[in-house]
């Protein structure tokens, strides 16, 4: 490791994180979907020459051990020059699932392409087979438009011919093109204050702080993963299904650690399935990151330094390393979540002091839409809700919020009734949905729809069949309900469905408790309107 | 000023200019400015926490005997405190039946996205003080379940058992339409409740900022009714208003029914007084620059203070007016140290007053303030205006230990100390002006609070503003600029329609309600309509966007659609495009209502080149980039307008010192306010 100067790499991090939080703030407030600005589904980082990633502002950790790789990707697929944008979305070149598109920029000093800023955002659709993009597909053509690395700015120009096609295979245009400028304006935003570092510190300075920001986050997670005992630890969990068939999906790791390193290792999972809950590496690799980027609790910038220390090992074919073309919209909100149970799982075993339960372990995605006759118009709706948050040692779950791969924001009820014809009939807490325990797991969320059209239904959602663990003792958490209330007849749901409703309909959305930590005490205090758990 | 007396008005309850006080609660100490007999002076006594009114009666001393009572404006800290400390009176909350969970759900987010530990949460009304009551009320405003008053009663005796000293009552879709709110407001006021009800407070859209905000004031009702029916009575005859967040005093009977309207009384009385003097000194776009000892509050004044809607205070969004001040922990006492990867941090903790700075003798962790005194930008013999003893050397030890930790002498250090510090600081300047669309280079900085006039040059440059502007009395400011506010109340009303469904006449009758509600209100605080400006504006957003735009309404026909383009410009100018093909959707109507009230007049003197030899009280070693130079030491109380001063020299204050580096020339104006530009005066 070089030695650096304590003071200018403070002065260095600072600009670094400046640099991509100036560049998502200008995405949030540029964009035109609510799923970017409401919702905040997009993460901003600069990279270096080589791909990596000197610092993210993020708001979606699934986003975070991706980015590098559509850099990467991008660098192996065309030769930059200066002034261009390169988009892709294509899970198997670089991307995550098709809606996410990401945008990068190099940016060139003294005439050598010496950094890149880059950003990705979920777009709320991007074609396929149902509004919102999130399908029950059995293969990747039917998830979207697929987009392999190109130039959507070539030297500063916008391709108009790239443009026209891919607004020509998505539902809301307008909205795209909206999104795709904003993820432009993020981008020449990044680029300019880069270059004012450069300007400001001279680019050898900022060319050898962009490596040695990354020996720094490096430090603190080699620190972090030496504090672990050496060993292998083992943990499995299971996916409901696949959304095709009924069949359960293994996920299993082995972690283990030696000295200030560790491997985790994936072999033992299910191979790939038919549905679209198919993870890809760069997805399996934002699951891992981000289990032990959460094991350090300093502030550290997020780069390329935090993967020094790991060795991910996941064979080609598996449902955490799926190969082209099979469907993966549902890799990236689902399957990410219960990577991260199984790492957490395995690391319990190690840490018994410090790992919490499993949280909700689902974004229990819903999207819909039809035909508005009152204002007139389609609609299309995509939305996640929040459920429990698992226990730790000594300390309760939350409830009712996002947990682990993602932290979008919920849409107000006042400003959906306005927007869409559906009434929302309840939204809070499901009481007692936490797994008991010394420490309770957090509660999740009851949300009830009653729909005033009819539209189509997509729900992708998990742990509908298989509960969120507990620990040390814990009780689990209660598992999630989807219910179809059609008139005045009661249908449970699946995980994972694809329906049309009758005006009048209403769905109910019951989310997955957290597990609870530590075996309850005997004699219950009297908790008063915590009692046990009313449903399956 | 003469404008006492106006025989329209059967009550003269309007303020008499005789003697006026502004009167400000800080942390440490609580400022008061007087005008009296056409005098301004100040005083500064130290703060009394427990009981805040005990500082201010040893503050106003006198100025309370003269006969007609004096004219007092206040901003407390009374409201912001009870938030912060959680410290909150036992409320209830009444929702719609199904909904009880809005403000424990919120936005269904978590605050920090890398912990295995949930964060610390404080649950403003606990589960079993949230009551549901059946009824439903429409986005459109049709009253689809009306409420059972038999129903509310029984819930107003369940949280009066339970405690509830106030309730807090937020139904869905009550900004459209308030009558299930009102039946409910009715039964508390039979009952004697405090209430706190969301479509009086803030009639408009999205149930959790609504539900939060109203129930926050709920929370602070309680605290607000006891320590101001305390204070009026003791301040028998005189008049006593509290300052607001949006700029402008209200009387004290309003602040006990709306007491969030003061949460940031205190930082809004500096901004006011930075507004006021940048303004008389003919640069009126500024960043105000407040630099204390533990954190660092920035604002843009563009010829008018600039307020923002989206406020949070602690975990709880307040969707109220709010001057748009933007705070970091960095100030004079942050404490330097390398963390477990060998960077040198600055803050957020700060060494506070105990022990302090290690050149207070007290304790032995770096500061920021070691790093100036160690720089040569601050002089020991003048720390506090010489009323206070430090200890340079104390100073030198601390910093020269964290030197040798890192492998650096020990003004490296300090240089360093202070250049982190300034990268801390100048991203929160970013955030103020950049991230809000503006460039800060066509701003001049405002440094006050005891620190900034020694960053201000350095962070200047860095940032390339091109001119500073350090006030005379900078201690005092939030005291002085409570003295020059205004009566300013904000009304609004949600619309939700695109503008093509929206006709003029509609908008008209709109804004003429919420105008009328306006004079009624300043009426019966004793303002003549002739004393009133209002102003209109509209919240404005692509159809489908998220974030409104608020943009200026004026009346008159040909005018009237004008409002579109300054919405399409300033949506260009903030978000680098505009869509002119796209509806416009109309979110909320506002109305902004200043009572005008008389201020104490601004003089400008006569400037005169030739500087009293006495403004120079030494001369000290300033360390700058790699050597040190001599400087001049000036006292700044002998500089005359039309005085200049070359850097590197430093400028003392009683309160603060001012680093002006090498390369930096100082002219004092004819306000008293030292301008201090680059290159200039060569």
């Amino acid at each position: 490791m070089k030695s650096y100067d304590p003071i200018e790499l403070e002065l260095f991090k600072n600009v670094f994180i400046a640099v991509s939080e100036e560049m998502g703030a200008v995405l949030g407030r540029t964009a035109l979907s609510p799923n970017i600005k409401e919702r905040k589904d997009y993460s901003c980082s600069l990279f270096n020459d080589k791909g990596e990633t000197l610092a993210q502002g993020s708001y979606i950790p699934v986003h975070l051990g991706a980015m590098p790789l559509s850099v990467q990707s991008a660098m192996r697929s065309v030769t930059f020059d200066p002034g261009d944008l390169v988009i892709l979305n294509d899970p198997y070149r670089g991307g995550t699932h098709l809606p996410d598109i990401t945008c990068i920029s190099p940016v060139f000093i003294g005439g050598k392409r010496s950094f890149f800023v880059a950003n990705r955002a979920h777009h709320s659709d991007v074609g396929g087979m149902t509004p919102g993009s999130m399908p029950l597909a059995t293969e990747l053509f039917q998830e979207g438009l697929i987009i392999p690395p190109l130039k959507l700015f070539s030297r500063g120009r916008m391709n108009n011919g790239v443009f026209d096609l891919l607004l020509s295979n998505v539902r809301t245009p307008e909205e795209r093109r909206g999104d795709l400028l904003a993820q432009f304006a993020a981008n020449e935003v990044g680029r300019a204050r880069l270059e004012e570092a450069v300007t400001r510190f001279g680019v050898e300075k900022v060319r050898l702080y962009s490596g040695l920001i990354q020996d720094y986050t490096e430090k603190f997670l080699r620190d972090t993963i030496r504090a672990i005992p050496d060993g292998s630890y083992d943990f499995e969990d299971l996916l409901d299904n696949d959304g095709i068939s009924a069949r359960p999906i293994k996920i299993a790791v082995r972690l283990t650690i030696r000295g200030d390193r560790a491997v985790v290792d994936f072999s033992a999972s299910s191979p790939q399935t038919e549905g679209g809950v198919n993870a890809n590496l760069a997805v399996t690799s934002s699951a891992v990151l981000y289990v032990f980027r959460s094991l350090v609790e300093d502030d550290i910038p997020f780069n390329t330094g935090l993967m020094r220390p790991l060795e991910i090992v996941a064979p080609p074919g598996s449902i955490v390393n799926a190969e082209f073309p099979a469907a993966c919209a549902g890799g990236n909100v689902e399957t990410s979540q219960r990577i991260v149970d199984v790492l957490l799982g395995a690391l319990v075993k190690a840490l018994p002091g410090r790992i919490p339960a499993a949280s909700q372990g689902t974004m229990n995605n819903i999207a819909f839409g039809g035909y508005d006759p009152w204002r007139k118009r389609p609609f299309a709706y995509y939305e996640t809700i929040g459920g429990g948050m698992g226990a730790g040692p000594g300390t309760a779950g939350l409830s009712g919020v996002h947990t682990h791969m993602t932290n979008s924001l919920n849409t107000p009820v006042e400003a959906l009734e306005n927007y869409l014809p559906l009434t929302i009939r309840s939204y809070g807490l499901r009481k007692g949905s936490g797994g008991a325990g010394r420490s309770r797991g957090g509660d999740g969320i009851v949300r009830e729809y009653e729909f005033h059209v009819a539209a189509a239904l997509t729900i992708m959602s998990e742990r509908r069949r298989f509960a969120p663990y507990g620990v040390r003792g814990g009780a689990p958490g209660a598992r999630g309900r989807n219910i179809l209330v059609s008139k005045g007849v009661r249908t449970a749901l699946g995980s994972k469905v694809n329906i049309k409703l009758r005006a009048g309909d209403v769905l109910r959305v019951e989310t997955p408790g957290g597990g609870g930590s530590g075996k309850a005490p005997k004699k219950p205090k009297r908790v008063g309107r915590k009692t046990a758990l009313s449903s399956s | 000023m003469g404008r006492t007396g106006r025989p329209e008005r059967k009550t003269p309850r309007r303020p008499s200019p005789a003697v006026r006080a502004g009167v400000d609660t800080g942390g440490t100490f609580t400022d008061v400015v007087v005008w009296e007999g056409g005098r301004l002076s100040n005083r500064k006594v130290l703060s009394t926490p427990r009981d805040p009114s005990q500082a201010i009666f040893e503050g106003l001393g006198d100025v309370l005997g003269g006969a007609p009572g004096a004219f007092i404006v206040h901003g407390t800290t009374v409201a912001t405190n009870a938030l912060l400390q959680r410290k909150g009176g036992r409320v209830a909350l009444i929702t719609t039946a199904g909904f009880e969970d809005v403000l424990a759900i919120g936005r269904q987010t978590r605050r920090d996205l890398y912990s295995l530990r949930p964060e610390d949460r404080f649950e403003l009304i606990p589960a079993g003080l949230r009551f549901g009551v059946r009824e439903r009320t429409l986005y459109t405003g049709r009253v689809e379940r009306p409420v059972s008053r038999t129903e509310v009663r029984g819930i107003i005796a369940r949280a009066r058992k339970a405690g509830a000293r106030a309730v807090a009552v937020c139904l869905l879709h009550s900004y459209v339409n308030p009558r299930n709110e009102e039946v409910i407001a009715q039964e508390l006021e039979k009952a004697g409740m405090m209430a706190s009800v969301s479509s009086r407070l803030l009639p408009e859209h999205r149930e959790y900022e609504r539900t939060s905000t109203t129930a926050i004031n709920a929370t602070l009702m309680p605290v607000m009714d006891r320590y101001l029916t305390e204070l009026d009575r003791r301040l028998g005859r005189s008049e006593l208003r509290i300052m607001q967040s949006n700029e402008g005093y209200i009387t004290s009977a309003r602040a006990r029914l709306e007491p969030i309207k003061t949460a940031l009384s205190g930082p809004a009385g500096g901004v006011v007084g930075a507004r006021v003097l940048a303004v008389a000194a003919g640069i009126p776009n500024v960043i105000s620059f407040d630099m204390g000892g533990t954190s660092t509050d920035v604002s843009l004044i563009e010829g008018r203070i600039r307020r923002t809607h989206e406020a949070r205070i602690g975990d709880f969004p307040i969707r109220l007016p709010i001057i748009d001040i933007h705070s970091v922990g960095a100030g004079g006492g942050s404490i330097a140290f390398t963390d477990r990867g060998g960077s040198l941090r600055v803050g957020p903790q700060s060494a506070g007053a105990d022990p302090g700075p290690a050149c207070y003798g007290l304790g032995d962790l770096p500061t920021v303030t070691d790093a100036n005194l160690c720089l040569g930008r601050l002089d020991a013999d003048f720390f506090l205006g010489g009323k206070m003893r430090i200890y340079p050397e104390r100073s030198r030890a601390a910093v020269g230990a964290l030197g040798r930790r890192i492998g650096k002498s020990m003004l490296d250090t300090a240089l360093g100390i202070v250049a982190v510090a300034n990268a801390n600081m100048e991203k929160a300047i970013r955030v103020i002006s950049v991230e809000r669309g503006h460039d800060p280079r066509g701003f001049a900085l405002f440094p006050f609070g005891g620190a900034g006039g020694m960053h201000a040059a350095e962070m200047a440059a860095h940032l390339g503003l091109p001119t500073i502007v350090v006030p005379r009395n900078a201690g005092v400011l939030s005291a002085f600029g409570l003295l020059m506010a205004d009566s300013i109340k904000d009304y609004t009303r949600s619309l939700m329609k695109p503008d093509s469904l929206v006709t003029l006449p509609e908008l008209e009758k709109e804004f003429r309600g919420l105008e009328e509600a306006s004079r009624r209100d300043m009426a019966e605080d004793g303002f003549a309509d002739k004393d009133l400006v209002l102003e209109r504006s509209l919240d404005c957003r692509y159809l489908g966007q998220s974030y409104e735009i608020d943009v200026p309404y004026r009346k008159g026909r040909t005018a009237a659609r004008a409002f579109l383009e300054a919405f399409h410009s300033r949506h260009k100018a903030l978000y680098s495009y505009r869509h002119d093909g796209r509806p416009v959707e109309i979110v909320n109507l506002r109305v902004k209502a200043v009572a005008v009230t008389p201020k104490v007049p601004l003089v400008k003197e006569r400037g005169s080149p030739v500087m009293d030899p006495r403004a120079v009280v030494g001369r000290q070693s300033i360390v700058c980039g790699r050597s040190a130079h001599d400087g001049l030491v000036l006292d700044r109380s002998r500089l005359r307008a039309g005085n200049s001063v070359r850097g590197p020299a430093l400028v003392i204050d009683p309160e603060s010192t001012i680093y002006l580096p090498p390369g930096h020339a100082a002219r004092v104006d004819g306000y008293s306010n030292l301008i201090i530009r680059k290159g200039a005066a060569r």
